[in-house]
């Protein structure tokens, strides 16, 4: 009766492909699984895109 | 003072009087109205049921149509507006061949199916020929889902418009116990335009990350229109590895890819790995192993696949993810994303367990590739 409306929120997952050091943070249009975006923040490693997925969250 | 507690109830309602005939007339006309005029009652309820429903689907395909013609136009950038010839499109229609005599059908509808497929997308690519192919899949799933939800409402709508015109209760009542069937397939379609268009994976995109994940850094060739293979090295092993071709919309030719690879080096065995429907009860995301070709569909391509390979002995293995319709095409979820390691730590064992050193396996992601390139 009181339950809060959920909404689905994507988040992308990237990977350093050195020491798998792992990110978390927003989807943004464009991503997709695989793709080496970035450098890693502790070893200058490539981070690469691991996974992407939805989660609910409450509104 | 009124004595409340010396009430005579039989007294107040005549119960012991059978002849009254204001009680007969309470009992007997309900009766007689429900022979009469019972199933245009159950008809006026239910109808409101339908009715709701009705309107729901409705909204769907509207917004499914908003969603496409927005979509073309803010990505193709069209010279003319392309409302009229989507709404042509949305009221295409397929005829599946005649069945009375089933022998060869297979082959009539893989052709049926793929002129359609290929008719569309030529007609959505002259809107704008220089569109690449990730957005032209893209869009051709887009107008798939509203296809779909456009042929939905009619058929939902023409059923109940027909019940009520006859009057007929019966009519509707198979209507009613597979609507709420429909519904649930008709709101993930919905929920599925989002991620297509944003080009998110979906829960049918588990086959093809996990294998897609072990063709990276490999050499790809084209093997079959829209799908990809990738031949590596595993403890002695020859792997072919065949997916759709990401990161666009698509589930590729398998059938077709299958034919070739086995024309040329037949594998000792095949693993199929596919989203699988779970059932209810179940827990979403977990896995299972098990025989036989993995793949959903209209049937053309498992037939393909099991054709080819029974004429060559060769056996198929599967490892299914399980999970709902609305979880296999909308934005995958974290649960079933987390399984990819898992179930290629399957593949190796499975391959371990039932091959040779010196011997070949073909992998298969089943499965839309939707933001899962290779």
């Amino acid at each position: 009766m009181f339950s809060k409306e959920k909404i689905v929120v994507a988040f992308t997952i990237e990977k350093c492909k050195s020491c798998s050091m792992e990110r978390k943070r927003n989807f943004k249009e464009g991503d997709y699984l695989f793709a080496e975006l970035s450098k890693c923040d502790s070893c200058e490693g490539i981070m690469q895109i691991e996974k992407i997925f939805g989660e609910s969250i409450e509104k | 003072m009124v004595d409340f507690t010396n009430i005579d109830l039989d007294q107040l309602f005549g119960f012991s009087d059978d002849s009254n005939p204001l009680l007969m007339l309470v009992w007997i006309l309900p009766i007689i109205i429900f022979i009469f005029y019972g199933q245009r009652i159950q008809l006026q309820v239910t109808s409101g049921e339908i009715k709701k429903a009705i309107k729901k689907l409705d909204s769907y395909r509207i917004e499914a149509r908003v969603e496409l013609i927005d979509h073309i136009k803010k990505k193709m950038n069209p010279s003319e507006d392309p409302t009229k010839k989507i709404d042509r499109f949305l009221d295409y229609f397929t005829i599946m061949p005649v069945d009375v005599d089933p022998a060869g059908i297979v082959d009539k509808v893989r052709h049926t199916v793929r002129a359609r497929e290929d008719y569309s997308r030529k007609h959505v690519k002259s809107l704008s020929p220089e569109i690449d192919e990730l957005q032209l899949t893209k869009i051709l799933t887009l107008l798939e889902i509203a296809t779909s939800l456009h042929m939905i409402f009619k058929i939902v709508n023409h059923m109940y418009l027909t019940a009520k015109k006859q009057n007929n209760y019966p009519l509707i009542l198979p209507l009613q116990m597979i609507l709420p069937f429909i519904m649930e397939e008709a709101e993930a379609i919905t929920k599925a335009i989002p991620a297509f268009k944003m080009g998110q994976p979906v829960g049918d995109g588990i086959g093809p990350m996990v294998v897609g994940k072990m063709m990276l850094d490999i050499k790809k060739e084209k093997v079959a229109f829209q799908t990809v293979l990738g031949e590596k090295e595993f403890e002695g092993r020859n792997l072919f590895l065949l997916k759709a071709e990401g990161p666009g919309s698509t589930v590729g030719r398998p059938g077709d890819a299958v034919q070739s690879i086995v024309e040329k080096n037949k594998p000792d065995i095949i693993i199929m790995v596919d989203a699988a429907l779970k059932m209810e009860g179940e827990d979403s995301a977990i896995t299972a192993q098990g025989f036989g070709a993995a793949i959903g569909g209209i049937g053309t391509e498992r037939f393909q696949i099991e054709e080819i390979a029974t004429k060559n002995n060769i056996p198929i293995f599967a490892i299914v993810i399980k999970q709902s319709v609305k979880e296999a095409i909308t934005l995958m979820t974290k649960d079933i994303a987390n399984q990819a390691e898992n179930v290629r730590s399957q593949i190796f064992e499975m391959i371990r367990d039932n091959t040779k050193h010196g011997q070949s396996i073909l992998i298969i992601g089943v499965g839309n590739t939707i933001g899962v390139p290779q």
